[in-house]
């Protein structure tokens, strides 16, 4: 019953947003928090339940980015058919990164998938006769006209991946994944294949990331590699932890805090970033659950 | 000579004078990890704070204000951007490592010093802008030819440094009782603390140390850098699949995978062209990662279940 209402209310906030909110401007930041959201929702699950460190999702955003534009433009594929090859294909890289992390641990993997993300980086740069590399593609539509249906459309597929994956933790799969974040090596004496876990792990975020990617290149209009630096990597951690690590509302949170809080400090001029980042360090510190972590003890 | 083994022998210095800059950033990465197990994403602007920093000592202050000449002006400026890199270094120990130190895990450290790479970017930012300097060693001039091989007097210096900056490392770690007590600290830390060892001491003393490296690394960087609030990101990524690729927190195997990867990068420029290094050094870095999953040197550590 809890769980209707919070979904309810959800939907009521999302219906709401675009009318309370109605500068141009500000209407682009909640369709871009919206595809934080989806970025940061996949990435927990990967970091906060399955516990491996991953700084690669930037390259599965750029590929859900990269083969839906270029489907749609030098292929003439239909929007949709195009995402969900784009989807696929991210999915795929994130299990190529899972074969890695059958082997590594902690920080050899974040490197690992640092790894991923300057490589696929450097490909979109790189292969010019593909990407167009620095120069860019320009002139992609969307697949809705509109900020605001874009804004529903975005919004509305966070929910439905939240409320699956909200399901998908508190189900045995959930408790399979938790068993291999807290000791691999107990899990699988206790029948857990790490492994393919693992794998399944990766797969949906890196599918679920190559999602928002879709959206990303029709919102904006134009496509450069340097949106899929890897400091964008860090961002998306960033969200995670902040938010809260490890639950389902934290990431969401950490979403919409990162993605406003550059925005609310532009009157701050070249003090903006700065703040941010002391903002960010301070949350760690003081807050190691994050903000969810404030909720949870009122509550 | 011929002419192929003339190129081989040329590019192969080159590759060991880029090496040894990539060592120099690297070992202070690999000396906190050995210790802490923990990854300083700030250590990049602290690269890039120590070139500023010496910028800024060699062009204004050595030069302009005390006078002296410009070839003692740089060698001043290593020496202020290690120290302001030493300064960096208790500051974020203090404000950072020391009080995450004993929650024990690995993430929130990580996002810590992501927030203060984030701050110290953009207040270079704010204090220098975007525009790259242009910062000219008196040593770059000269170039020293033997046979048909040619280096400039600045790669020679930049070797001799970093070579006696390893060594002094080095001796510091084998003979001294410090050395020793860090050690101690890095292979079993609550053993160690029973043995009248204060570990909280020693990991300070250690991240001041990687962190003094690290300036020291900007002021020889710095010549070579597009020199920017953002230089030092250009570097850590490459720094850090050194790291990996030597064995995290192994100093030998970092020392060797940063020469390497200094050759291949000349090799990569003479055949590939230079757009190319990122692709080729992380793709050797994930083929490694296959076949050795440890890196070169394994970190010996067994896993307690």
């Amino acid at each position: 019953m809890r769980r209707a209402g919070f979904f309810l209310g959800a939907l009521i906030i999302i219906a709401a947003l675009p009318w309370l909110i109605s500068t141009p401007y500000w209407r682009g930041i909640l369709v871009l928090c919206a595809m934080n959201v989806l970025l940061a929702l996949s990435l927990n699950l990967v970091m906060g339940y399955t516990g491996q460190l991953n700084l690669g999702q930037s390259a599965f955003y750029a590929i859900g980015a990269y083969v839906s534009t270029i489907l749609i433009k030098t292929y003439h594929w239909n929007f949709w058919l195009a995402g969900l090859a784009a989807i696929v294909a991210a999915g795929f890289l994130g299990l190529a990164l899972a074969a890695f992390a059958a082997r590594l641990r902690g920080h050899y993997l974040a490197i690992a998938s640092l790894g991923f993300a300057v490589i696929t980086y450097q490909v979109l740069v790189n292969w010019e006769s593909v990407t167009e590399g620095v120069r860019g593609i320009y002139g992609i539509s969307s697949p809705v006209r509109g900020t605001v249906p874009l804004f529903y459309l975005v919004a509305g597929i966070a929910l439905v991946v939240y409320a699956l994956m909200d399901n998908l933790v508190r189900s045995p799969v959930g408790d399979t994944l938790r068993a291999i974040r807290e000791d691999e090596v107990s899990a699988a004496s206790l029948g857990v294949n790490g492994a393919i876990w693992k794998a399944f792990a990766f797969g949906v975020c890196a599918a679920i990331a190559g999602l928002a990617g879709c959206f990303y290149p029709g919102f904006v209009g134009t496509l450069v590699p340097d949106a899929f630096n890897i400091v964008e990597s860090f961002t998306m951690l960033a969200m995670v932890i902040v938010g809260g690590i490890g639950t389902m509302i934290g990431p969401v949170i950490g979403a919409v805090v990162l993605t406003f809080l550059p925005e609310l400090l532009r009157g701050f001029g070249e003090l903006r970033l700065m703040i941010y980042g002391v903002a960010l360090t301070l949350v760690v510190l003081f807050l190691p659950g994050g903000i969810a972590s404030c909720f949870k003890r009122r509550a | 000579m011929s002419d192929l083994a003339a190129l081989v022998v040329q590019q192969s210095l080159n590759g060991v004078y880029l090496g040894c800059l990539y060592v120099m950033v690297a070992l202070g990465l690999t000396l906190i990890y050995g210790v802490l197990n923990q990854i300083n994403f700030a250590h990049a602007d602290f690269v890039t704070v120590g070139a500023f920093t010496a910028f800024f000592t060699a062009t204004r202050f050595a030069t302009k204000l005390l006078g002296l000449p410009d070839a003692a002006g740089y060698l001043l400026s290593i020496i202020a951007a290690t120290g302001m890199g030493a300064l960096l270094g208790v500051a974020i120990n203090a404000a950072v490592f020391a009080p995450l130190r004993e929650r024990g895990d690995e993430l929130r450290p990580l996002i810590a010093t992501i927030g203060v790479s984030v701050l110290l970017e953009n207040a270079q930012l704010a204090l220098f802008g975007p525009i790259p300097y242009q910062f000219d060693s008196p040593f770059a001039r000269e170039t020293i030819r033997v046979g048909r091989i040619f280096f400039s007097e600045q790669s020679a210096l930049v070797v001799c440094v970093s070579a006696a900056a390893i060594a002094a490392l080095y001796a510091w770690l084998r003979f001294t009782f410090l050395g020793k007590a860090l050690r101690a600290v890095a292979q079993d830390r609550e053993t160690a603390g029973l043995m009248g060892i204060n570990p909280g001491l020693l990991i300070g003393l250690t991240i001041v140390i990687a962190s003094a490296l690290a300036g020291m690394a900007g002021a020889l960087l710095g010549p070579v850098l597009v020199l920017s609030p953002f230089a030092g990101a250009s570097v850590i990524v490459k720094a850090f699949a050194i790291v990996i690729i030597g064995g995290f927190g192994n100093l030998q195997g970092t020392i060797i995978a940063g020469i390497l990867v200094g050759i291949i990068e000349a090799f990569t420029v003479q055949y590939l062209g230079s757009g190319l290094i990122d692709l080729v050094v992380f793709v050797l870095l994930l083929a490694m990662l296959v076949v050795r999953p440890t890196g070169l040197i394994a970190e010996r550590k067994e896993e307690n279940v």
